[in-house]
């Protein structure tokens, strides 16, 4: 159990690094900026503390506020995902899955790419939009929205795949 | 009142969660670039610190690039140099006679001074782009005091900290600076429409001014640059909200991408012109 905890605290450390060192200073066709971090919510096993959940993911949005001069915005985006967190699991997955259950590309496929199109979406579109909040240009918004949504999503998808097909390998 | 004790200890993972939300909105709102605490931006110590280790890796990539611009600069200055000594050597004695007169008082300290400073962090993945370097208070670096590049403009600061400092470049949409085209005296507005890093926008110019592609842009009056800055070259026609104005592209001199050294610029008459101009408003 205390591992998990370990293993979730170096998650948080490595995701912020690599949002606010290398994937904010993307800017792919001058639209799409991958926004990675949201992944931390989704590798949380399904039966984990509400509390946590919610104050892990504020504190991780502040942090990246910080580096990125965004007072709020990552914070308030990534709290109000963590508080859709549960009703969006209830969704996706099985009820009777036990508490230590964490998604994922290895144990459920279908579902968990589902669980990551609406979090992540939700996320970017948020975030966007409390960017877009205090400014213009509407059109330029919502294109910046589908397209570091897209990005975003298949990089998790392929991240979480990577990890899995390594954890097969020492299996076998 | 034991239901409502109940009803609130049941939910209150979703009060803990408002509170948290409206503690960022808090913070989106009252942002106000020019009056934030130093704590929860780039400036304090310990993203300072990230970013100056992340910044020394990446810079080692742009050395070549780097070198090469600064020695293109230095032959530029150095033939400057000498066209300046060789007018000075030709001077009959008789010119130079007429200005020694004046000598004495103007040459003794300039106006501007700079502070030379790296970039530790760029961040321009939105419409919100900062630049961190790390020059701050203890090096002289003062609010408001304006940054620019061996190519042209970069940007005013911002925050403060006591070894870092926070920039707000050219584009950031709160941006705001008079210029005017290089063979004219009208003045325009130069900000930034969030579009495109390498290109900003020039408004407020009367209709009839006339441009070319390529004509060089300039800083006009200023409080925070000198005179006769190269900002970057006309690009074209852009849109425009008013009849009576015209607006065009402008293409940035500073290219952001690799930006690396800047220079700060301190104007020994700032205070001083800024005390007078209060006092005139009072």
């Amino acid at each position: 159990m205390k591992v998990t905890y370990l293993y979730e605290f170096l998650l948080f450390l490595l995701l912020i690094l690599l949002q606010v060192l290398l994937l904010s200073r993307i800017t792919l066709f001058g639209l799409a900026t991958p926004v990675l971090y949201g992944y931390f919510l989704l590798k949380l096993p399904v039966g984990r503390n509400i509390f946590y959940v919610i104050i892990s993911a504020f504190l991780m949005g502040l942090i990246i506020d910080i580096f990125l001069n965004t007072p709020g915005m990552n914070a308030a985006a990534i709290t109000l995902v963590a508080m859709c967190r549960k009703p969006l699991m209830g969704l996706f997955f099985e009820k009777e899955e036990f508490e230590g259950f964490v998604p994922g590309m290895n144990s459920a496929a279908a579902p968990f790419i589902r669980f990551t199109l609406f979090t992540i979406f939700l996320h970017i579109t948020l975030l966007y939009l409390i960017e877009a909040f205090t400014l213009f240009n509407m059109v330029n918004t919502l294109l910046r929205i589908v397209t570091s949504g897209v990005t975003s999503i298949l990089l998790i998808i392929a991240l979480d795949s990577i990890i899995y097909r390594r954890k097969n390998g020492e299996q076998s | 009142m034991r239901n409502l004790f109940n009803f609130i200890i049941r939910n209150s993972h979703w009060l803990v969660a408002i509170l948290l939300v409206a503690f960022s909105f808090y913070l989106v709102f009252t942002h106000n670039s020019y009056q934030r605490s130093v704590y929860l931006t780039s400036a304090n110590r310990v993203t300072g610190w990230l970013y100056t280790v992340s910044g020394d890796v990446s810079s080692f990539f742009l050395l070549k690039r780097n070198n090469r611009e600064l020695l293109e600069r230095n032959a530029q200055l150095e033939q400057e140099l000498y066209a300046l000594r060789d007018r000075l050597g030709n001077q009959s004695p008789t010119d130079s006679f007429t200005v020694e007169a004046f000598i004495a008082d103007t040459t003794a300290v300039p106006q501007f001074t700079f502070i030379p400073a790296e970039v530790v962090n760029l961040s321009f993945s939105g419409v919100n782009n900062f630049i961190t370097i790390n020059k701050g208070r203890n090096q002289g670096v003062k609010q408001d005091m304006g940054v620019i590049s061996h190519r042209g403009v970069v940007g005013v600061v911002s925050t403060v900290s006591a070894n870092f400092a926070v920039v707000i470049p050219v584009i950031n949409p709160k941006f705001r600076l008079s210029v005017r085209l290089k063979d004219s005296d009208n003045n325009g507005s130069l900000s930034w429409n969030g579009n495109n890093i390498r290109e900003a926008q020039v408004q407020e110019l009367p209709r009839h001014e006339t441009f070319n592609n390529g004509d060089t842009v300039l800083t006009s009056f200023s409080r925070i640059f000198p005179k006769n800055l190269v900002i970057g070259r006309v690009s074209g026609l852009g849109e425009s909200a008013d009849d009576n104005f015209v607006t065009f592209n402008l293409e940035l001199a500073t290219d952001f991408y690799t930006l690396q050294d800047v220079l700060v610029i301190n104007d020994r008459y700032y205070e001083e012109q800024n005390a007078l101009e209060e006092k005139m408003k009072q």
